[in-house]
């Protein structure tokens, strides 16, 4: 019997041997089980990353909505919480009523419950309704809307990313939402256990290269140009020569990125600095002119070329812009006049395989990398291909299809010392609470494509372009300003469009160290004559002079004086007329327009003040006592 | 005549008032659901627990011999009711094995059970000389035992089935019948499972799924999953009386067969230890009795009903550990159960009255 007895004990203590082994060995696993089975998630959502421009600013940001959650189970009088509720949302008793009997333990009203405004979510508080939640959702709100809409993109109604940096970058912003966990019991009644707060784990931050100050200069010229011109579309592009960084970037036709949804995929889809491709037309000939100069084909201002209006390659005439041509010029002035048998010769020095490698070699061709989605590689002439005609045309930019960003990378490189660089935007990926740095981006060197020496060459050719050329319309008294100007005809399905040019230009400044890189450009301006220096100039020169104090470039010493001609203004010195007699001050500013205030005989106080540079003939006040 | 047994008395009143503590806080959350009326079960249970108490009280006066006269008369009763309730009885859970009487019900297999201990336990004295012959004295009892268990199945309840053979088995066992025949039996057991399993290879995957509660979670799976949820929470000390969430309707009706797992939810390792060493007090304190009556109709009376009890345990527990397969047994003295609980405190009572004939 005692071998009964200890069977009996045995098996006991097998049992609470059993029982040891679920409770300690098992422990976790079954606890995290069973607590998912306990628990019932009310989610509580993340903040998306926020993006920053390069100095701190706010570009996508995110603001705290209210969102209604229903837990089926927990609501009792289904009837009446159904009247309550649609007569708060207006909406139809019949939908409230399916959302809240559908057998889930719970269920987000969407899309009516979503993003209520403060006084809905005020109103169904005050309800104090079993089973009806109000919980915190955030939702993305880009301050400036229209600002640089296509390279920020814009998010979904669920926060997620759907275009530009925020599709690109949707992996970096999305956070991790969290939850308020409360105990139910298998009816999904909510039971008197204390809850547990998950915190949600917000996105990471982006910080771009963006310049906000240069970037609000470029959207003001671009709607300016859509004002003016009433345009197909408008580009502009900002970059730092000597990084890559892009400094500013827009387009228009634009979109507002809170607003998305009122717009066509076309408007929206299309980043145009970087998908847009045409032909450059004549910015493109700082390519060949840096390849001939590298190559030593020309020097530019001993060699001379003799412009007659055309220029014959095999049976094609090729025309310069200005009737009749140039006439006897240097090389220095063809560029300066943007003359386009000036670049045929130059073409015709280098040989179709050089000038070819130069291109690929400044980047065209192929995509730049720059980091963001939906960039275009543009279409090079395939080199068997190319015929005297094609080397030719190619010379003074045409037959060739390119992008903007690679026409603004191809002339950094051309002016900062021979480097290409590989253009981004984003700077810096950061941890939210601790700001640690996740992801950083540095300057990428791509390749040494010229000499420092031959850049040095291209860029005091570019500044006379601008001093003395077709781009005077873009210099900048007192600042050295480089660049060319283009105007390209448009192709569709093979041929030229009569009257439809795009009009570019692109500059730099200081022109002996260059600090920024500007290109805009207008497609198809409406009622105006269709030159690129007339309608492209001015606004690169609005963006420059406002880069000027946007990234606090000193004024340079030296620099050339602009040619005048009949039509333009001068600029004149104002002079010192302070102590002066009335009389007297007037006098002395004969050049200008003399506003006078006060009743008194000396002057006291002058605007502007004496050394100041303005037109001649605008006002110079002074005030009397 | 001797006292009755003091320490038999406390542990089974002990464990008897946990249990009606266990069925409250197990219950009242299906029982506010079901009636509207929280304490509906512990009212039930506490009724019954009053009666069987007395009842217990009162037959630990009655000398054990009295069941020697009337074993024939009690076991007809109890079997023309097991017959009874397969035509008139009330179907609860899929199973016809009560007698409803208002809101109350009463099983008749829960009678039965002690029935044949008693009936056993007399043919046993009475055929002791006999009991090695295999063909004349173990055949009819071993016999008229399959025809209950038969009848019992018919309801069907196996696990009350299951109890009862193998109480009675155990008693065969204490009459002194060769441990031969019992591995004979065992042997043909084995055998016949063997080859319903070769003949069906999935009844060997529905028997060996608690090993593996979660290869089907909705279905054979459930009630151990559930049950293991309750458990492994628990940990050392539990969450305090009324702490259980598996009562919370994800354990189906944890105030019968798994109020194991709701008490160790509940009180942890400790009280799982707590309760174990009463039971083990309980059938050591029952063994003892037996081994020390003199009377050997009351050393059977004793040991069949021990047996019944600690199998009826351990089996409970086996299953709601996931050591063996869902059964369908009850815990005695905490599971929820009217004439369960009142024909189990009845036979303390006869164990009670037993420990009083010693020498």
């Amino acid at each position: 019997m005692k071998v009964v007895l200890f069977g009996v004990i045995i098996l006991f203590v097998v049992i609470i041997g059993k029982v040891f082994y679920i409770q300690v060995i098992d422990y976790d696993k079954l606890n995290k089980f069973a607590s998912n089975l306990w628990s019932r998630n009310l989610p509580v959502k993340a903040d998306r990353g926020i993006i920053y421009d390069r100095d701190g600013g706010i570009l996508a940001d995110n603001i705290t909505t209210t969102s209604l959650v229903v837990i089926p189970n927990q609501i009792k009088d289904k009837d009446e919480v159904a009247k309550k509720l649609s007569s708060i949302l207006h909406v139809s008793y019949k939908e409230i009523y399916r959302h809240i009997t559908k057998r889930t333990s719970i269920e987000r009203v969407h899309p009516e419950g979503r993003r209520l405004s403060y006084e809905v979510a005020d109103k169904i508080r005050n309800l104090k309704l079993d089973g009806v939640y109000l919980v915190k959702e955030s939702q993305r709100y880009y301050p400036f809307d229209t600002y640089m809409s296509h390279t920020l993109g814009y998010v979904g109604i669920d926060n997620q990313g759907l275009s530009g940096l925020e599709l690109m970058y949707d992996k970096y912003l999305t956070g991790k939402d969290g939850a308020i966990k409360y105990y139910s019991d298998a009816k999904g009644n909510k039971l008197d256990l204390s809850e547990i707060y998950e915190k949600p784990q917000n996105g990471m931050n982006l910080t771009l290269t963006i310049n906000k100050d240069i970037q609000a200069s470029v959207e003001r010229e671009l709607d300016n140009a859509v004002t003016k011109y009433k345009p197909d579309m408008a580009i502009a592009l900002v970059m730092d020569p000597n990084s890559g960084e892009i400094l500013a970037m827009s387009s228009r036709p634009n979109f507002s990125s809170n607003n998305y949804q009122k717009y066509t995929t076309e408007e929206i889809n299309r980043n145009l600095p970087i998908w847009a491709t045409y032909e450059p037309g004549s910015t493109f000939k700082i390519i060949t002119l840096a390849a001939a100069l590298e190559e030593g084909k020309i020097d530019l201002e001993k060699d001379t070329y003799n412009d007659s209006g055309s220029i014959k390659v095999e049976n094609a005439n090729l025309h310069c812009w200005k009737h009749g041509g140039h006439g006897h010029e240097t090389f220095l002035e063809v560029v300066e006049n943007s003359c386009n048998p000036g670049f045929v010769v130059l073409g015709q020095k280098l040989g179709k395989a050089k000038l070819f490698d130069y291109i690929k070699k400044f980047g065209f061709g192929s995509k730049t990398g720059v980091d963001l989605n939906g960039e275009s590689s543009g279409i090079l002439f395939n080199l068997s291909k190319v015929g005297p005609v094609e080397l030719a045309t190619t010379a003074f930019g045409q037959g060739v299809s390119v992008t903007p960003i690679q026409q603004v990378t191809a002339v950094s490189a051309a002016i900062n010392g021979g480097i290409l660089y590989k253009p981004y935007i984003v700077k810096s990926i950061n941890e939210p609470e601790t700001n640690t740095v996740i992801k950083e981006n540095k300057k990428t060197v791509v390749r040494k494509v010229i000499s420092e020496e031959t850049s040095k060459k291209v860029r005091y050719a570019l500044e006379s372009v601008v001093s003395n050329g077709t781009g005077r319309t873009a210099y900048i008294d007192g600042y050295r300003v480089g660049g060319k100007t283009g105007t390209a005809q448009k192709v569709k399905d093979g041929h030229y469009l009569d009257n439809n040019y795009i009009l570019s230009f692109v500059g730099f400044l200081p022109a002996d160290d260059p600090k920024v890189v500007v290109y805009f450009a207008i497609d198809n301006p409406k009622g105006v004559q269709q030159f690129g220096g007339v309608i492209a100039g001015p606004p690169a020169k609005a963006i420059l002079t406002d880069s000027i104090k946007a990234l606090n470039i000193a004024k340079p010493s030296g620099g050339m004086e602009k040619e005048y001609q009949y039509t333009d203004k001068k600029y004149k010195n104002v002079p010192d007329v302070v102590g002066l007699d009335k009389s007297e001050a007037v006098k002395k500013l004969k050049n200008f327009k003399v506003d006078v205030e006060g009743s008194g005989n000396s002057v006291a106080y002058q605007s502007p003040e004496a050394g100041s540079r303005i037109y001649e003939g605008e006002t110079v006040r002074i005030f009397t006592n | 005549m001797r006292k009755m047994n003091i320490t038999l008395v406390i542990a089974v009143t002990v464990l008897s008032l946990f249990g009606l503590l266990m069925v409250y806080s197990s219950s009242y959350v299906w029982a506010e659901y079901k009636f509207d009326d929280a304490f509906k079960y512990v009212k039930n249970q506490g009724m019954f627990l009053i009666l069987g108490l007395i009842l217990m009280f009162a037959v630990s006066k009655v000398h054990f011999e009295k069941y020697y006269k009337y074993s024939n008369k009690i076991f007809l009763v109890c079997f023309i009711l097991l017959v009874l309730v397969l035509f008139v009885g009330t179907e609860r859970n899929g199973s016809k094995s009560w007698f409803g009487i208002g809101s109350f019900g009463i099983q008749p297999s829960e009678f039965m059970k002690l029935a044949m201990i008693i009936f056993t336990s007399k043919y046993l004295y009475n055929n002791r000389k006999d009991i090695n012959n295999i063909k004349k004295g173990v055949i009819p009892i071993l016999g008229l035992t399959l025809v209950v268990f038969a009848l019992i199945m018919l309801q069907p309840d196996f696990g009350t089935g299951l109890i009862l053979v193998m109480g009675i088995i155990g008693l065969l066992f204490v009459g002194g019948v060769d441990l031969k025949f019992f591995l004979k039996i065992g042997l043909v057991g084995v055998g016949g499972i063997v080859a319903l399993i070769a003949a069906a290879p999935y009844r060997l995957k529905r028997i060996l799924s608690f090993l593996n509660p979660w290869e089907d979670p909705l279905g054979s799976g459930f009630q151990i999953i559930q049950s293991l949820y309750a458990i492994g929470p628990g940990g050392l000390f539990g969450f305090g009386l009324g702490g259980s969430r598996q009562k919370h309707f994800y354990l189906p009706e944890p105030q019968t067969d798994f109020i194991f797992s709701i008490i160790s939810e509940e009180f942890g390792f400790v009280g799982i230890l707590i309760v174990a060493s009463l039971f083990i007090t309980i059938i050591a304190l029952g063994i003892k009795i037996a081994l020390k009556c003199e009377n050997l109709f009351g050393k059977y009376l004793a040991f069949g009903i021990i047996f019944e009890l600690g199998f009826q345990a351990l089996l409970n527990l086996m299953v709601v550990v996931g050591l063996i397969p869902v059964t369908g047994v009850t815990l005695p003295f905490l599971s929820y159960g009217g004439s369960s609980l009142m024909i189990t405190l009845m036979s303390i009572g006869i164990i009670l009255n037993i420990s009083r004939h010693q020498k």
